[in-house]
């Protein structure tokens, strides 16, 4: 029995009631007799395919709208390997991976409103602004999980294309295409999946029934139609849907072993071809760039001082950092003990795997899914808006697993892989091992795995949302009730608020927790 | 023949002095070049090849200027320790690139692969993929490719680094006989002095981007006073 398994088992097992005993509770609501008779109608009924059609329609939009143009603007980034802002653009680009949902959406509101520097006027509520949101957050996504695979060719293949005299077309044929295919599968599986289980942007930018998703007529069915047994039809369905796509991912995608580099040249350049990518370049800087700077304008202008002496404000901007800090905490120690035991199966790399799966398992079923669950399982017995704090930290910590297992793992494998012989060699075991082996070489990862958690938790309006009450509020959830008061600049003030704090919170952790670079 | 003269190379940011070469290899002859880790062999064949531009100097192959000329229109083929092959494409498609990347063959061209394939032993093989094939036979690939791309000078960047002494040997003895039969101008960069002394008459020692011994290679290898020389085999 190797020693980290007991904790990893606790870990796990705690994770799989959390997941599961949600899925079991919607699962019996499902059989209840009484279910099936009216309900049978209500699969077949024109509103669920209404909802199914546009959840798949706008996903696949926001896909292609997203990916196509990321392909172009992640070569432009492999073959332009020395312009000057390169550095900072990437780092622009994973701006979004930090930004809440909500802050973005006023972004977008700030940009293409009635008001905004390019006014759309009812066409941003609807599919319109949900594709515009969709594209903010997953282009430079999709730009970064993409140029890897261009830092994945050999410099040595470069040459010899070089020399083989290969012009742009054959360079694409026979290095660029078979490198990048392997993976673009799996990233737009991954897109696709994080658009179908988007909630923010469709929530505050669908435009009514018409550009409804699921995951919103879910919330819609359980907080204003009072309608638990759609509800359930609804989450299921969504569940399903998921574990499709999330198969899908899993079987297709393959990242390559490449960190993102930002200033190494990692291949020749582009010749005649340069001016346009760079121009490509920087279109989509500033497509990512101007619904922040527009709504940090619109919020200095805005009413700052009638938001900052709100008492709800600062009682709101108190549980987003509750929430988000301990979520933070709770998700990468729980990814901790799961990681140690994966590691110390070195010898066993498909159980290793499976673990790490497990940890990730959440992967597959969306927050409002296991929200729902909740809702139905708990409801009966306690009063569910009583406990939204420990709910939603807890479903918060749940959905920053796989992002603690992808930072933290290689690391400590890594570790684990070179000292684990010396540390039995020196009997260090548990905490010595922890202070002056494991907290010292693996900080770095730690602190930003916590910084990654805390700023989903803190931007999450999907939980929240489904147990929060006007006393209760998180800002997301304050920002969502001002936009639904018709408070625009309020929400503007509140949002960048939040986007700020978010940054702080992460870039404390990431440094205060990491450590500086140079430590 | 091919004739380095004064050529000169730094790298950007670099505070070391500058490198210089000057050289001469004869058609039907493999150079090889010698010297500790960043003496500048791979450096001049990077000049050579045309990835990296001199500062000044000539490279003549036959009394013609090259070293002006961009990478592809260089009469050079480069064989490399690794990723000489596109992985995704079968051995038959990475030798057919050496000849047009468009893979627009006449069928002359068909016949010269399947003679190079054929003089390599890779005949059975050509439809096989570099993943499935052993270190020894991707480089046998490389050689095939280089051969049927027919240039005047083939430079080995240390091709053989990742085999065994015996493999290495055979192949070096093939890269021999190619080179004689074809008329080209080699030069080989090895860590190994046995490779030196099976491939060359002649061995070009190298130390901080200078050409300091160029002798006949038992003779470089066994006699040399030079204690860099001596120092680089008393650590090997």
């Amino acid at each position: 029995m190797y020693p980290q398994a007991i904790p990893a088992a606790l870990v796990l097992g705690l994770l799989a009631v959390i997941v599961v005993a949600p899925l079991v509770g919607l699962l019996q609501l499902g059989a209840m007799p009484g279910f099936e008779s009216g309900d049978l109608q209500f699969w077949q009924s024109a509103y669920i395919r209404r909802v199914l059609v546009f959840s798949l329609w706008q996903a696949l939009l926001s896909t292609l709208c997203s990916v196509l143009p990321a392909i172009l603007v992640a070569r432009a980034f492999a073959l332009q390997p020395s312009f000057p802002l390169r550095g900072f653009l990437l780092r622009l680009f994973a701006l979004p991976l930090v930004v809440p949902a909500v802050v973005a959406v006023m972004g977008v509101v700030s940009v293409y409103g009635s008001d905004g520097w390019i006014p759309l006027g009812r066409s941003l509520y609807g599919l319109g602004g949900i594709l515009l949101a969709h594209v903010f957050f997953n282009l430079p996504l999709a730009v970064r999980l993409l140029l890897p695979y261009w830092q994945a060719i050999p410099q040595r293949h470069w040459q010899l294309a070089e020399q083989l005299d290969m012009n742009t077309w054959q360079r694409w044929r026979f290095l660029e295409w078979p490198v990048l295919r392997e993976g673009l599968p799996g990233v737009m599986l991954l897109v696709f999946m994080l658009c179908l289980t988007s909630f923010a942007v469709v929530l505050t930018l669908g435009g009514g029934p018409r550009s409804t998703t699921l995951e919103v007529a879910i919330y819609q069915s359980l907080r204003f139609d009072f309608d638990p047994v759609r509800a359930v039809v609804l989450a299921l369905l969504q569940l399903g849907l998921c574990l499709l796509v999330a198969g899908l991912t899993l079987k297709l995608q393959r990242l390559p072993e490449v960190e993102i580099s930002l200033d190494r040249a990692a291949s020749p350049n582009a010749g005649i071809f340069k001016p346009l990518q760079l121009a490509l370049i920087l279109l989509t800087a500033v497509y990512v760039g101007m619904p922040l700077l527009s709504m940090l304008l619109d919020a200095l202008t805005g009413p700052l001082s009638k938001v900052f002496t709100g008492t709800l404000f600062w009682r709101s901007a108190a549980k987003t950092l509750l929430i988000g800090l301990s979520a933070a905490l709770l998700s990468v120690s729980a990814g901790w003990f799961i990681l140690r035991y994966s590691a110390s199966l070195a010898g066993q790399p498909g159980r290793a795997r499976l673990i790490d799966l497990a940890g990730s398992l959440v992967y597959v079923v969306p927050p409002l899914v296991i929200g729902t669950g909740m809702f139905v399982l708990l409801s009966p017995h306690v009063d569910v808006f009583s406990w939204v704090y420990p709910i939603v930290i807890a479903v918060n910590a749940l959905m920053g697993m796989p992002f603690v297992i992808r930072t933290l793992g290689p690391a400590l494998r890594q570790n684990h892989a070179r000292y684990h012989l010396l540390c039995l060699s020196l009997a260090l075991t548990g905490w010595s091992r922890f202070r002056y082996l494991e907290w010292p070489l693996l900080r770095r990862p730690i602190g930003l795995a916590m910084a990654l958690v805390a700023a989903l938790a803190m931007g999450d309006l999907g939980v929240i949302a489904l147990f929060g009450t006007p006393e209760t509020a998180t800002l997301t959830l304050l920002i969502y009730q001002q936009l639904g008061a018709y408070l625009i600049p309020q929400a503007t003030v509140t949002a960048l608020f939040l986007l700020l704090l978010c940054l702080s919170v992460f870039w404390l952790l990431e440094r205060g927790v990491g450590g500086r670079i140079d430590d | 023949m091919i004739e380095i003269k004064d050529l000169e190379f730094n790298y950007t940011g670099l505070e070391s002095p500058g490198m210089h070469f000057d050289l001469e290899v004869a058609g039907g002859e493999v150079l090889s070049l010698i010297g500790p880790s960043g003496s500048g062999k791979s450096t001049l064949l990077s000049l050579i090849a045309g990835f990296l531009m001199p500062a000044a100097g000539e490279i003549l192959l036959d009394g013609a200027a090259i070293e002006t000329l961009p990478a592809a229109r260089r009469p050079v083929s480069i064989v490399f320790q690794q990723h000489n092959l596109f992985p995704h494409l079968d051995l038959y498609t990475n030798v057919a690139l050496g000849i047009d990347p468009a893979l627009r063959l006449t069928p002359s061209q068909v016949a010269s692969i399947g003679d190079a394939l054929e003089r390599l032993g890779l005949s059975d093989l050509r439809r096989r993929k570099p993943g499935s094939l052993s270190g020894g036979q991707r480089q046998r690939v490389a050689l095939a490719r280089a051969l049927v791309r027919r240039r005047k000078i083939l430079l080995l960047d240390e091709a053989f680094a990742a085999l065994g002494p015996a493999q290495r040997a055979e192949m070096i003895s093939l890269v021999k006989n190619l080179v004689q039969e074809n008329g080209m101008a080699a030069l080989l960069v090895s860590h190994q002095p046995r490779d030196a002394l099976i491939a060359s008459e002649r061995t070009a020692f190298l130390c901080k981007g200078r050409i300091t011994a160029l002798q006949p290679t038992a003779e470089l290898l066994e006699q040399s006073a030079l204690p860099e020389v001596r120092e680089y085999l008393g650590s090997m």
